[in-house]
């Protein structure tokens, strides 16, 4: 309730005239009332229910289009707020906020801010992107038909302009935008505070649900509503309530239904995807979820790709201009390119740059740093393999990448490294070439491997790459990877009390079998198509376990009046019973079946596999 | 039903197989009270119907009415509550159960589940003995832990409890439970006595057996009496239907095809397509058909086992020591040998997680760890593809080397 904001731009002025402090350090005070001192808090806190209609401008008023967040949010106090980690980069920070006083005026303040959007043609989001969402808004404003739906879905990954956009947009449409933003967490002295207070603990997924009822009961009525036109608002959900474990989830999922079905303004839901390939974990998956099922409810999707880099070129290039550092064309396309697509990143990073110049614009083109030899820029880049600038976002490799990197065993044909006089002299039988690539155990990092599932895919595709004459290779590689699975197995669920004992463990595992399936490759095919595969064990262990527990159920059908093993039933007498034409029990039809129909069978059940299925099936590698 | 249940004695002084065993045991519980007992002995040499026997000696006919249950337990181990399920075989008097089923988490059954029924004990009736039998199948698959409360188990409520444990080999159970026990090994029966079971079969069938074809039979079945009933039975229905599917029963010929498994079967073909051809092609096919046996529930050692016997039937006298060699090792890393020498692991993974993981760790593995996976390659790995396919690699690599020295 706190972070519906009411937004009259005249009377949220006004308030700002008369107490300017109170909007200033709005962001505090709402959140940390243990640490207020302001008056007017006390007084809202004791009746909640007051809020909606508290006069007062509730925190980050941001007005469509206009600049005024910047004032509010980033004062040079907050710069740690930014959240960068690497220290070089607070240190500019703190070394510039000294400098800031003298230097140039109104620099203290993050580019980010300072040069958002504010017209259609300063966002980097490819026009036709933007033209889709406009039109769309248009004809839901324009329109007062009821029966089109009126949600909007804006996914892509983090920094791609989605909330710019859409404030440019209506700041062009000559909207207004009434925003939801999620509160801030409460933490625990607070919530010892505030229960002293008398006040009560909501959660945060209960105030969203509360502030949804609203919504679709009674529109937009709010205290600053002064009677202009319902059809020149426009509501954005930026983010949604975090939400842990399932249950939660279908809260929030069922909360954005019910949106979706029953609003009547035009609505913008943001939703910022994480990378698929960054983990295996529950989020990416539930949040495609979410997506598909707003989809279904009849909502309206659209998908921000990654900035290009010519975009982000243009970008930073007119900030250059108008902050009047001058950097090499060559330097703002290493910036661009370190992004990722992140256009945040990359003026922050711009930013990061311009800041020291004496130190920092000797960095791209001689990279004191000493990961790198003196090469330019271009080679640099080009590599590929780790650009890790200070400046870089870290460099993330898909599993397939790293795989494949694996399986083609990529070496230098000759060895060049002048290291070997002092490493052991290994025996001709042992010594391979040195590798054209990091570390195996980096790729694998890089990779966000899992190392299980890493030592299947290895296993399950490493046959194709080695080559028909090399029998040796091949049980040099299959022994190897018989040792990582050793490795594997050796503790699992004995050691849970030892979590670092066994990640350490899985390391090595992966380790071994990486290096097992690199070493034991010693005459690597040249470089072909290949697909890769998904492990099909993965499927024979489903279907072995299935048959195993049907096998379990029915044991007493084999045996009248006492267990048996299952070894037995399935190596005897099920045979057997087979055999003799038995067909009664279910047990050995079932059995049968699987036989004969295993691939039908388990791909109905393998449904949680699918997705990767269908990426092994898509994924070609390519040589790299 | 079949030849093996139906024709499975009823009473100790039915048996034919292992008449001592059986007089003995009858003369134990009918002058003293009964011991706890450990039968061991090979499959299919008659363990379980020697108990069941036993059960039926003690408790009379109503031990042999027995219900099935898929039971679950919740168990409360500390902060979470385990669910488990497990099938159980019981009667009034005893209950029968493979606490192994449930994998690692076997020591909670043997705590819990076997700590409660022991407690109940049942209702003194005149006359009746004052305890239960709780049978215990695959005790040498039981953890380590397992293991030891069980024993615990034992001393506790062995007024209210009998146990008789069943397993194949005694060496996998702890000194602490055998000492405990009664141990009785049951031999596999000799060859003769397997004719005679066949021929008393034969006898009851009404069949005519040609002279030496049980023998064969004998043969065949590995000294398992299980499998020679089984394919005692299987050959009459063959014959019943190559020849004249209308007559019910007709007289076996001396010479008549005992058929395999079909899982044999299998293994051959996959033994002759190795001898073949030796590429990794070959052995992509391969691993096709061993996953269609991992499938079927086929038990992966039991496989490797059958599979160095096809190899070696096919195989020059020269080779065959380098290739059991392997397949032993192979095996050995097959075979769930569980929580030995855990200790040293543990010791030796704590120090491997003081160190920071940088670059190849292989290194940096403790020496003894190493030696000792190397030893011991010890436990079934979860993927025992890694291990069959790793084996038939080496076979095939080292067969490959033997042909290109021998014929150029």
């Amino acid at each position: 309730m706190l972070g519906f904001c009411s937004l009259n731009p005249k009377k949220s002025i006004a308030m700002r005239k008369k107490a300017g402090v109170v909007v200033l350090s709005s962001d505090d005070e709402d959140d940390n009332p243990s640490l207020s001192s302001n008056r007017s808090y006390a007084k809202s806190k004791s009746k909640p229910l007051v809020t909606r209609t508290n006069p007062r401008p509730a925190k980050k008023p941001r007005l469509s289009g206009s600049r005024s967040r910047s004032r509010f949010c980033k004062e040079s106090s907050n710069v740690n707020e930014i959240g960068v980690s690497f220290e070089d980069f607070d240190d500019l920070l703190n070394g510039f906020k000294v400098s800031a006083g003298s230097g140039r005026i109104g620099t203290n303040e993050l580019w980010v801010d300072k040069y958002k959007p504010c017209s259609l043609e300063e966002l980097a989001v490819h026009k036709k992107k933007v033209e889709e969402i406009k039109t769309w808004f248009e004809k839901r404003l324009r329109t007062k038909d009821d029966s089109s739906n009126h949600v909007l879905v804006i996914t892509g990954q983090a920094g791609v302009g989605k909330s710019a956009t859409i404030h440019v947009i209506a700041s062009h449409l000559g909207a207004r935008l009434y925003e939801w933003n999620t509160p801030t967490p409460t933490i625990w002295q607070e919530h010892v505070h505030n229960c002293n207070s008398g006040v009560r603990y909501t959660s945060k997924l209960d105030e969203f649900e509360n502030f949804i009822d609203r919504i679709r009961k009674y529109g937009l009525i709010t205290p600053s509503f002064t009677g202009e036109s319902r059809s020149s608002i426009i509501l954005v959900i930026d983010d949604l309530p975090v939400t842990n474990g399932r249950t939660a989830f279908e809260r929030l999922q069922n909360c954005l239904l019910l949106l979706v079905r029953s609003v009547r303004i035009p609505t913008a839901i943001v939703v910022t995807e994480c990378e698929k390939a960054d983990s295996g974990d529950y989020t990416p998956r539930s949040f495609e979820e979410l997506q598909s099922s707003l989809e279904n409810a009849g909502a309206c999707k659209v998908a921000f790709n990654p900035i290009t880099n010519n975009s982000i070129k243009k970008t930073l290039l007119r900030i250059c201009r108008q902050e009047q550092c001058s950097l090499t064309a060559e330097q703002i396309d290493l910036l661009a390119k370190a992004s990722g697509g992140d256009i945040r990143h990359a003026i922050t990073s711009l930013q990061l740059v311009c800041m020291k110049p004496d130190r920092m614009l000797n960095l791209p083109s001689s990279n004191s740093s000493s990961n790198f030899p003196k090469e330019n820029a271009d080679e640099l880049s080009a590599s590929g393999s780790g650009f890790s600038m200070q400046f870089g976002r870290d460099e993330t490799l898909s599993l397939f990448h790293a795989l494949g990197k694996f399986l083609h065993n990529k070496r230098e044909t000759e060895n060049v490294t002048g290291m070997d006089q002092d490493a052991f002299s290994v025996l001709g039988k042992f010594s391979r070439l040195p590798f054209k690539m990091d570390a195996p155990e980096m790729v694998l990092c890089q990779a966000h491997g899992q190392a299980r599932p890493v030592a299947d895919f290895l296993h399950e595709n490493v046959l194709e790459f080695i080559s028909e004459e090399a029998m040796d290779d091949a049980s040099a590689v299959a022994s190897y990877l018989g040792d990582a699975d050793l490795l594997f197995a050796s503790f699992r669920g004995i050691l849970t009390r030892y979590n670092e004992a066994e990640n350490v463990l899985q390391s090595a595992a992966a380790s071994v079998a990486v290096r097992g399936v690199l070493f034991g490759n010693s005459h690597p095919l040249s470089s072909r198509w290949h697909a890769i595969r998904r492990p099909k064990l993965w499927q024979v262990e489903q279907s072995a376990m299935r048959n195993k527990i049907e096998l379990v159920k029915n044991r007493v059908a084999y045996n009248g009046s006492s267990l048996s093993d299952v070894s037995v039933i399935a190596t005897e007498l099920a045979p057997a019973l087979k055999w003799l034409g038995y067909r009664s029990s279910r047990g050995i039809e079932s059995r049968d079946v699987s036989m004969q129909g295993n691939e039908t069978e388990d791909d109905s059940l393998a449904s949680l596999d699918d997705e990767e299925c269908e990426i092994s099936d898509d994924d070609e590698i390519e040589d790299w | 039903m079949l030849w093996v249940d139906k024709y499975r004695p009823k009473t100790l002084d039915q048996v034919i197989v292992h008449q001592d065993i059986a007089l003995n045991l009858k003369k134990l519980v009918t002058e003293q009270d009964c011991p706890h007992l450990l039968f061991y002995g090979p499959s299919g040499s008659g363990k379980k119907t020697l108990i069941m026997a036993l059960l039926r000696q003690v408790f009379g006919p109503g031990a042999e009415k027995v219900k099935v249950e898929n039971r679950n337990w919740k168990i409360d181990a500390g902060s979470r509550t385990i669910d488990l399920e497990l099938t159980t075989l019981s009667s009034a008097n005893h209950v029968e159960l493979s606490p192994s089923d449930v994998g690692f988490q076997d020591r909670y059954i043997v705590q819990e589940i076997i700590k409660e029924m022991a407690k109940n004990r049942p209702i003194d009736t005149k006359g009746k003995r004052g305890y239960k039998v709780l049978v215990l199948n695959e005790v040498d698959k039981l953890s380590r832990e397992a293991q030891h409360s069980l024993r615990r188990t034992m001393e506790k409520y062995s007024t209210s409890c009998r146990l008789i444990l069943c397993c194949n080999s005694s060496s996998k159970v702890i000194e602490a439970i055998r000492s405990r026990c009664l141990n009785v090994r049951i031999n596999a029966p000799t060859e003769e006595q397997i004719v005679k079971v066949l021929e008393f079969i034969g006898k009851k069938e009404g069949l005519q057996l040609p002279s030496g074809f049980a023998a064969r039979i004998a043969e065949k079945s590995n000294r398992s009496l299980r499998r020679a009933i089984l394919s005692f039975e299987t050959c009459r229905v063959q014959q019943l239907r190559s020849i004249m599917p209308l007559i019910n029963e007709y007289p076996f010929t001396s010479n008549q095809a005992i058929p395999p498994m079909d899982w044999e079967e299998y293994v051959s073909e996959i033994a002759s397509d190795i001898m073949k051809e030796q590429s990794p092609k070959r052995l992509f096919q391969v691993r096709g058909k061993l996953y269609e046996l991992l499938t079927n529930c086929i038990p992966p050692e039991i496989v490797l086992k059958r599979l160095l016997y096809e190899l070696l039937k096919r195989l020059d006298a020269e080779l065959k020591h380098e290739i059991c060699h392997w397949a032993a090792y192979y095996t050995s890393s097959l075979v769930m040998l569980k929580l030995y020498l855990l200790p040293l692991i543990e010791v030796s993974l704590y120090s491997m997680s003081a160190v920071k993981f940088h670059g190849p760790v292989i290194s940096k593995l403790p020496l003894k760890l190493i030696i000792f996976l190397q030893e011991h390659r010890m436990r079934l790995g979860q993927k025992a593809i890694f291990h069959l396919e790793a084996f038939v690699a080496k076979f095939m690599s080292i067969y490959k080397g033997f042909l290109i020295t021998t014929f150029g």
